[in-house]
């Protein structure tokens, strides 16, 4: 009965691609679905989805969730105001001596604005909207404005503290509590801030690997006049303020002076207020961000909501301990488990998001692999680096088919991908670089990792596979009242 | 079809939602300054964090109660809906509608009704948050239920009263 609830992902895809109704909407109604059938094939009991009010309330006292809105309200405050092509325009001056002024400036902008924009799609939008058309004006190509775009949007996911980051940090976190109680392994459990650490120099090698390529491709092309135009005094010193709180604050969260609820916060009511002051937020456009924040923070939400009680019928009906089984059968070559992990993780993100990856299939997969790969950071940063390449993956990959679709002018697929390829390539290299030479993830972590792989027997990886399994089965089943008041 | 009546009062319930959702759309603003405050709270007063941060929970609960409502009423949810967007307006009007509402409503039914008893034993308890005995977790809890409440109205409105198809929508939002 457990591969039923593989068959849950067949409907939910279809749904997905041929009625085109929200993710959560189609995550729901298979739950629905299989939930009935379950039920009436007497797979599991009714009293199962009694949870499921219980783990609503999980998600509303979230405590990182609470930096959601506020993810969302500087992604909108960002979006409504000017700063983001103030910024453009003063770094696209500091790059011009460069051919590749107008890029260079928009990976950078991206970089530095991504992190703090809450979702690959905000920045999307975001970018799209200010650089965009800066880019196109500056004489880029449409097909290299759109790659150009999707990658710097994509930054947030390997560049800290992206919201992604800080939730698969925690989905992490519980997942190694999970493998080290059943393992009884001598290691720390890991933590958000090893996450960032781990992800630290990958996020920087993709930022710089990008800006690299669009040099390399821009070798020999002159810097037209427009990029050596003065700016205004007023325009570079706005844009070195923003851009050196911003820094601060992402430095600061990154080294754990600030925790990232704080740092959105600080960074919303700042920009807010210096907005405010030079006059640049009357009511009517406050409005606007206001519904901007709100309908984004809904539909990040309504995607966790899907993925909530989609997994719990899908643990319902067992398959949790058969995904287990399966990764067990590789737990003697932990490279080939963390290989069929992360290809796993690779296809589920043409269609899922890095939030419902983070909610539905992370808890399922990486409990049975960090059983048998000990440094969870490293696992963590490769999984982020592969989600961000799923985003760019041609031809359904979320950033490449929606960077795409928001210019003004849009380009050929296969010219996209194309524009693409060196950049994916470099991706991939860095990948298998990291898998191969996990010290890469470990240089900003203060303590010596332990070594990335254990590997235990066959007898003793059966009966811990066992146990993650029960482990599992008793977090489905429903809280009973005296333990629901504690879920804080 | 449903009647004129009917569509009347389903247009007014819609109206009132969206009217809500405006006042609600606020409470970001409180939210974002009690979580900037916990900072100085924390570090230079040394007192007054966790109130802050409780009362900022329930006011997160209740501003994404109402969020998920809202994203729903503008199109913006997250949609693969590359192939989709091919199809005529009519149909994709019709697919919003009825696949919407059958998709959503088994889910909101069952959690307004499986919910109740604990938020209504929540309610009259005026249950505190317990690590701290802070008042205010019973609006956390409510917040859960409202949230499936708000889903399971905004599912029937649709049904009763269509909505603008995507394309002619607020500008979309997405989910990644």
């Amino acid at each position: 009965m457990s591969s039923l609830g593989l068959w849950m992902f067949a409907p939910a895809l279809l749904l997905m691609v041929l009625t085109g109704l929200p993710v959560y909407a189609v995550l729901l109604a298979v739950a629905a679905l299989f939930a009935a059938a379950g039920m009436l094939l007497g797979a599991f009991d009714v009293s199962l989805l009694g949870a499921l009010p219980a783990r609503l309330v999980g998600l509303l006292e979230h405590d990182l969730l609470q930096a959601l809105p506020l993810y969302a309200l500087s992604g909108a405050l960002l979006n409504r105001l000017p700063l983001v092509l103030l910024l453009h325009r003063v770094a696209e001056r500091a790059f011009s001596r460069s051919g590749a002024a107008s890029e260079l400036s928009a990976l950078a902008v991206g970089g530095l604005l991504a992190p703090m924009n809450g979702s690959v799609g905000a920045s999307l939008h975001t970018l799209s909207r200010s650089v965009a058309p800066a880019l196109l004006q500056s004489g880029v190509s449409a097909d290299r404005t759109a790659a150009t775009v999707a990658v710097a949007s994509t930054l947030g996911v390997v560049i800290p503290p992206s919201l992604v980051l800080l939730l698969l940090g925690d989905a992490m976190m519980r997942a190694h509590t999970e493998a080290v109680n059943l393992t009884q392994a001598a290691v720390r459990i890991v933590n958000t801030q090893d996450v960032m650490r781990a992800v630290l120099l990958p996020g920087a090698l993709v930022l710089l690997m990008a800006m690299a390529l669009a040099a390399w491709r821009a070798r020999g092309v002159t810097p037209g006049p427009s990029m050596r135009r003065t700016l205004p005094r007023s325009h570079v010193f706005t844009a070195l303020g923003v851009a050196t709180v911003t820094a601060a604050l992402l430095v600061g969260v990154a080294l754990g002076h600030l925790l990232a609820v704080e740092a959105a916060a600080a960074g919303c009511v700042l920009l807010a207020l210096t907005a405010t002051l030079r006059g640049q937020l009357p009511w009517s456009r406050w409005r606007l961000v206001l519904r901007d924040a709100m309908n984004l923070t809904g539909a990040l939400l309504a995607l966790l909501v899907g993925a909530t009680a989609f997994s719990l019928v899908l643990r319902a009906f067992d398959t949790d301990a058969l995904i287990a089984h399966t990764l067990q059968s590789l737990s003697d070559r932990p490279v080939l488990l963390v290989g069929v992990v992360l290809a796993g993780l690779l296809l589920c993100s043409f269609v899922l998001d890095a939030f419902e990856m983070t909610f539905l299939v992370i808890p399922l997969v990486m409990p049975p692999a960090l059983m048998a790969v000990n440094d969870a950071a490293w696992l963590a940063a490769l999984t982020l680096l592969v989600l961000q390449l799923g985003y760019l993956l041609p031809p359904f990959g979320y950033a490449l088919v929606l960077s795409r679709a928001l210019l003004p002018v849009q380009p050929g697929l296969r010219a996209l991908a194309r524009a693409l390829r060196p950049q994916l390539l470099a991706q991939a290299l860095l990948i298998a670089a990291v898998l191969a030479f996990p010290q890469i993830t470990q240089w900003a972590r203060p303590t010596e990792a332990p070594p990335p792989v254990t590997q235990h027997d066959a007898a003793e990886a059966e009966r811990l596979m066992q146990d993650t399994v029960d482990a599992q089965r008793r977090n489905a089943e429903p809280p009973n009242d005296a333990a629901s008041p504690a879920l804080r | 079809m449903p009647s004129p009546v009917i569509r009347r009062l389903a247009s007014r319930l819609n109206a009132g939602l969206d009217h809500l959702s405006a006042a609600c759309s606020l409470l970001v603003l409180p939210l974002a300054l009690l979580l900037f405050a916990q900072w100085p709270l924390r570090d230079v007063v040394g007192a007054g964090s966790r109130p802050a941060n409780d009362m900022a929970q329930w006011l997160f609960a209740l501003y994404v109660a109402i969020a998920l409502r809202s994203a729903t009423r503008r199109h913006g949810h997250f949609a693969a809906d590359t192939l989709a967007a091919g199809y005529t307006p009519r149909l994709r009007a019709m697919i919003e509608r009825f696949g919407h509402a059958l998709a959503v409503l088994p889910f909101a039914l069952f959690v307004a009704v499986a919910g109740a008893p604990m938020v209504w034993q929540s309610l009259r308890s005026l249950e505190s948050f317990p690590d701290t005995s802070n008042p205010g977790y019973f609006i956390v809890k409510f917040a859960a239920w409202l949230l499936a409440l708000l889903m399971a109205a905004q599912a029937v409105v649709g049904l009763l009263v269509p909505l603008a198809p995507p394309g002619q929508a607020a500008e979309r939002g997405d989910g990644s």
